[in-house]
């Protein structure tokens, strides 16, 4: 006996009433099915596969259980055949489409982002001006979290055609410091300071080697160039901890990142006057 | 007491010259304590009977765990000539995995290790990855070492091609590794396979150096880490 033959053995089956509650019933249940296997899968895998893929898997397992509910037990209780649903699917779609195309193109857009993957489910990010962690990539829009920890909901169709940065979507990146020191340092003594600390440090890669370097000969100082290579996940902890490693190296060594300073030539010769001089020229009062 | 590999009763106290590991009982609880050069840790247990072991572990955990590849840069670059078949001697990281077992079940409480760290990039940013970076000499025999620190790793050289190549590093994948020891040395035996100029493979072999070792709990099965395939394909130079 298939689905068809027992909806027509049901009591009053052609009762609309009846149909739709059978319609609703067998969403609702699809959902709570779907919901339970997405949560059982979750807790199986969870430790045993990567985070993003497992994402997929889910949203693909909870998504198909709909839609066999839907073909197998909807459309049946509504009597719908699979041929009419095409000529009437086009027609529908049509109007649908029409009517929602900036849903339709969402969806499109996600696809898209799930098959092209250049972001993922945990990854650094700035999409559209919003910095943050990849929390979730649905079917209609990617989720952020914020630095802050604000939850940002971007349209994929946003995410699609919008610059998007991944900080780690490469396993390595660099970063920059510039550190200035006094005319009167020895610069190759600096040189040396800096790359011990970076050399003593177990986040700063080996390779490729950082590069520590006398860039320009500044207004106010001997500025050196260091650029430092760091794993992508662990970069911004390496690069804060680092600079002030540098500085109170550098000052224990009696090499100073000197305050920004201007020496004046007067035409004519300044005289100058002691306190005690000063207090004895008599004001204009008397 | 000294630091040896092996299985301790608790509570205990051991001590080293630049680390301590103790567990106290407080009370219904046991307290764990752990001062090392790189910091302290402290952990409260709560069991009914348990035994502590402590074993050389894959070296990719510490300072934290962001890897499963070690790369061995040999101080020298050597030239493996074509054909050639042969052993050669290395020395990698130690680190101790410090276990908390109860029936068979093991479970990594600490990890703890007297070596500096540090990272390196094997390949390009876009495709390569972050490896654990170890620098040694290579040695024609089994050359002396601190178990505590340094490992010695045996590497089966085979050079499948018609070539001489020159090999600056290893990659291993810690997923594979099978460690063996006794108080006297930690050792691994694997092979790297020459496959092309640029290319080869790196496997272990499951066989201690000596014949009176014992094999290490690793912490990839002891814990709950999922494993990967076994062999790693160099492809980002040799």
């Amino acid at each position: 006996m298939n689905v068809t033959e027992i909806y027509s053995s049901l009591p009053g089956e052609d009762g609309p009433v009846l149909k739709f509650f059978i319609v609703v019933l067998t969403i609702m249940g699809a959902v709570f099915v779907s919901k339970i296997v997405t949560i059982y899968l979750r807790r199986t895998f969870k430790e045993k596969m990567n985070k993003d893929h497992l994402e997929i898997i889910l949203k693909l397992t909870s998504y198909s259980i709909i839609i066999v509910a839907i073909v197998f037990f909807v459309l049946p209780a509504l009597n719908v055949e699979p041929s009419s649903i095409l000529v009437a699917g086009s027609v529908v779609g049509f109007i649908v489409g029409f009517a929602s195309q900036n849903i339709v193109g969402n969806m499109v857009s996600g696809l898209f982002l799930m098959t092209e993957r250049p972001i993922k489910v945990g990854n650094i990010v700035n999409i559209d001006g919003n910095s943050g962690t990849v929390e979730d990539i649905t079917l209609i829009s990617t989720i952020i979290m914020t630095y802050d920890g604000l939850y940002v909901r971007i349209p994929n169709q946003t995410v699609f055609t919008t610059t998007i940065t991944n900080y780690v979507a490469n396993v390595a990146r660099r970063f920059e410091y510039v550190v200035g020191i006094r005319y009167s340092d020895d610069a190759d003594r600096a040189i040396e300071i800096i790359k011990n600390i970076i050399e003593q440090h177990p986040f700063t890669l080996k390779n490729p080697s950082p590069g520590v370097f006398v860039d320009n000969l500044g207004d106010n100082a001997v500025n050196i160039i260091v650029r430092i290579w760091a794993p992508s996940t662990d970069w911004y902890n390496v690069k804060t901890e680092l600079l002030w490693t540098m500085k109170k190296n550098l000052e224990e060594n009696d090499i100073e990142i000197p305050f920004p300073q201007r020496t004046l030539w007067f035409a004519s010769e300044l005289q100058s006057m002691q306190k005690d001089e000063i207090k004895q020229i008599p004001s204009d009062n008397g | 007491m000294n630091i040896m590999f092996g299985s301790y009763d608790i509570p205990l106290n051991i001590e080293n010259g630049r680390f301590s590991i103790s567990i106290e009982k407080a009370g219904k609880l046991y307290r764990y304590k752990r001062e090392a050069f790189y910091g302290t840790e402290e952990k409260v247990l709560l069991f009914d009977n348990a035994k502590i072991t402590l074993n050389p572990i894959e070296p990719v955990n510490k300072p934290k765990d962001i890897t499963s590849y070690l790369l061995i840069e040999f101080e020298h670059p050597f030239v493996v000539g074509p054909g050639t078949s042969k052993p050669v001697y290395v020395k990698f990281p130690i680190e101790i995995g410090v276990f908390i077992s109860n029936y068979k079940k093991f479970e990594i409480l600490d990890v703890l290790t007297l070596v500096k760290q540090k990272f390196t990039l094997y390949g390009d940013p876009a495709r390569g990855m972050i490896c654990k970076y170890w620098e040694s000499e290579v040695y024609p025999d089994i050359p002396e070492a601190d178990p505590m620190m340094e490992g010695i790793m045996e590497i089966k050289i085979e050079n499948m091609t018609s070539r001489w190549i020159e090999l600056t590093k290893a990659v291993f994948n810690a997923y594979d590794m099978r460690i063996y020891y006794n108080q006297d040395m930690v050792s691994m035996r694997s092979r790297m396979k020459i496959i092309g100029e640029q290319t080869a493979e790196t496997i272990f072999y499951k066989s201690p150096l000596r014949n009176n070792m014992k094999k290490s709990i690793e912490r990839y099965i002891a814990g709950k880490v999922s494993v990967m395939g076994p062999k790693f394909v160099m492809e980002g130079g040799l």
